[in-house]
């Protein structure tokens, strides 16, 4: 231990300043000890994320800078720029939700979705993202869901609300066939099929534990 | 989708009633986390710590539920997440709940000699909590020191039954028969708040201060009050002391838990506690330390009495029956929760809170050197606990500053009592 003679209190750890006064302290009987440990700062852990919004910046600089050098027909420093703002929403999706994995996966077959139409609509709409990716997206993460569930033994309450607002997405192309939006319709077909199935068979054989889940998060 | 993988039934269960407030209120800034340490002699070994854990998590099930938000409330749900021991690596007190996050509330660190009990306070209070931790350490000694006690292993008290241990203790001992109208109107006069320039990344910084339990009770006696109304006093005196002179219109207030489970019949090893206020103006009240002592003492004994802790336990069901607050959607509760929880921090400058005296079988005595509790905090706040003679007085504080600790632990060593300093920063 140490000793604080302005303060007059022992001091456990191996400090030359007394944590309360500030004064240097004497030496009492030679032995000190470590109490707690050292935490690093946080920053350190950030210097990632920094290097990768950094490198971002600098191959957009660099693509638009190089278009403007030497011009071509595409547009392809705005197609990389929406790349690099797909991969960070994706990534901050990722960061901020990464206890709910059921929940990432709507939210990513969401914003697939969003961006989708408004690249689409951007380079001329030719109607792919209707057609394909909308229908695609809501099948497979349903697909990915059941997958998920099972290997990371997810129980029912964990992914039961996502599996129900996927299967309720995945019907929404009936509007675009409706409405005669799409050119190719098969896979919105295979979409709503593939739906409505899911929704029934979660329906009559996990019903009650629905209810259970609902009574428990309504209850007041 | 088979019957066979129908897993174990997912329990739940309501929050009790002041665990409520802890999931709104809590922020990176005040985590609403204590931790409990147990201090040994020999270095920690991690894998005995682990079956220890295992072992004790048999009889604490609350331990393995996660919290999760409903439409209308907040609620535990049982869990398969099978908890680690881990190395210390974060600063005291770090945030565990995270919204959203589907983690256990608690966390058991080890670093050489000290085993510490991280939890999230809306899974229980202090005194709940030192159960478990009487636990895990019993678990944890009996496998360490197996040879050197042999035949003497002592066998383990465990005090309750699971469910009482699980129980709502604030529904149980309602009596809904008393009146809101004998409820005393609460002043409503904002307290001195302690300003200070923040450590960074809303850092923790613990000041310990061991010391006899004997030395300082014969100090308290020598001011006729026992020790928690003695270190109230001595709290309230040292913030005033390092108090900007211009700033003294305000009265200094304290917030005290009281445990709830020495007025009802109750063994819960949830939350079951209650607070008070003990403020004192130093602007019109003598500024001698013994009159503030004088005073404190009588601001107890008017406090606890039976039926104040009666009305107390009332007011804070009126909320929690009030049909209008229930039906509220948990998004528009959090935000009352949170503006409540505003104005009643305006009320008070700090707090001071005894966990008690903590107990081991004798034949451990030798092997666990001290114990000692402390608490996220927003203004420099003080928990203390014992074991045997040894006390440890904890400040807890986000501030860089350390006046207030530094008068508070020079006043006991300029009355002649031999203190011990930790610190971890
Ligand atoms: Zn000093």
């Amino acid at each position: 231990m140490k000793y604080c003679g302005h303060c007059k209190v022992y001091i456990r750890e191996d400090h030359d300043r007394c944590v309360l006064c500030e004064n240097i302290l004497e030496e009492f009987d030679g032995k000190t000890e470590e109490v707690f440990p050292e935490v690093p700062p946080f920053y350190e852990s950030r210097l990632g994320i920094k290097i990768m919004m950094f490198i971002s910046i600098v191959a957009l600089v660099v693509s638009f800078g190089f278009n403007m050098i030497f011009p071509s027909e595409i547009n392809w420093p705005i197609l990389f720029m929406f790349a690099v703002i797909s991969i960070w929403i994706g990534l901050i999706i990722i960061i901020q939700k990464r206890y709910h994995i059921p929940k990432k996966i709507v939210w990513q077959v969401f914003i697939v979705s969003v961006l989708a139409v408004f690249w689409d609509y951007k380079i001329g709409w030719r109607g792919w993202s209707l057609d394909y990716i909308i229908p695609i997206a809501s099948v497979s993460a349903m697909i990915i869901m059941y997958v998920t569930a099972k290997i990371m033994n997810l129980s029912v309450s964990d992914y039961v609300t996502y599996i129900l607002l996927d299967g309720v997405f995945g019907i929404i192309p009936i509007v675009f066939i409706v409405l005669d939006l799409v050119k190719v319709i098969y896979p919105s077909i295979i979409s709503i099929g593939f739906s409505i199935i899911s929704l029934s068979a979660i329906f009559i054989f996990r019903g009650e534990e629905i209810k259970a889940e609902i009574t428990k998060r309504m209850h007041i | 989708m088979k019957a066979k993988d129908k897993k174990q039934k997912v329990e739940w269960k309501k929050l009790d009633n002041a665990s409520k407030i802890f999931p709104a209120t809590s922020n990176n800034k005040d985590t609403k986390v204590y931790r409990l340490a147990a201090e040994l002699y020999s270095d920690v070994d991690p894998e005995s710590l682990q079956k220890a854990l295992d072992l004790t998590l048999r009889s604490f099930p609350m331990y393995r539920f996660v919290l999760r938000r409903g439409f209308f409330w907040y609620y535990f749900e049982s869990s398969d997440i099978y908890p680690k021991v881990e190395l210390e690596s974060t600063s005291p007190c770090s945030p565990i709940y995270i919204r959203g996050g589907k983690n256990l509330l608690f966390r058991i660190f080890y670093y050489k000699k000290r085993i510490s009990l991280e939890a999230f306070h809306a899974l229980s209070d202090g005194v709940g909590a030192i159960w478990f931790l009487e636990t895990l350490i019993f678990h944890y000694m009996k496998i360490v020191h197996k040879e050197e006690l042999g035949e003497e292993i002592p066998s383990f008290e465990y005090g309750a039954s699971i469910s009482q241990k699980m129980a709502d203790s604030f529904w149980k001992n309602y009596t809904p028969k008393i009146q809101s109208a004998h409820l005393k109107k609460e002043e409503n006069k904002s307290a001195y708040k302690i300003r200070g320039k923040k450590l960074d990344e809303n850092r923790m910084r613990v000041i310990e201060g061991a010391l006899s339990v004997e030395a300082l009770l014969k100090l308290s006696r020598e001011y006729g009050a026992n020790i928690t109304v003695f270190l109230t006093a001595l709290l309230l005196y040292s913030i005033y002391l390092d108090m900007p002179k211009n700033k003294n219109k305000k009265p200094i207030v304290l917030s005290v838990p009281i445990n709830l489970r020495s007025y009802f019949n109750s063994s819960t090893a949830r939350n079951f506690f209650t607070t008070m206020n003990v403020g004192y103006d130093f602007q019109s009240s003598s500024h001698e330390f013994k009159d503030i002592v004088g005073l404190v003492s009588k601001k107890f004994k008017e406090e606890l009495t039976e039926e104040n802790i009666q009305l107390k336990l009332a007011k804070y069901m009126k909320l929690e029956n009030n049909p209008v607050a229930r039906i509220a959607p948990l998004t528009i509760k959090d935000i009352f929760m949170k503006i409540g929880n505003r104005f009643n921090d305006k009320k008070i400058s700090s707090s001071i809170s005894n966990i008690g005296k903590i107990k081991t079988a004798k034949e451990f005595e030798d092997y666990i050197k001290q114990f000692s509790v402390c608490i996220s905090a927003r203004a420099p706040k003080l928990t203390f606990c014992s074991y045997g003679d040894r006390l440890v007085l904890s400040f807890t504080s986000p501030f860089v500053e350390t006046d207030i600790q530094r008068e508070f632990f020079q006043f006991l060593s300029k009355k002649g009592i031999e203190i011990e300093i930790t610190s971890n920063i």
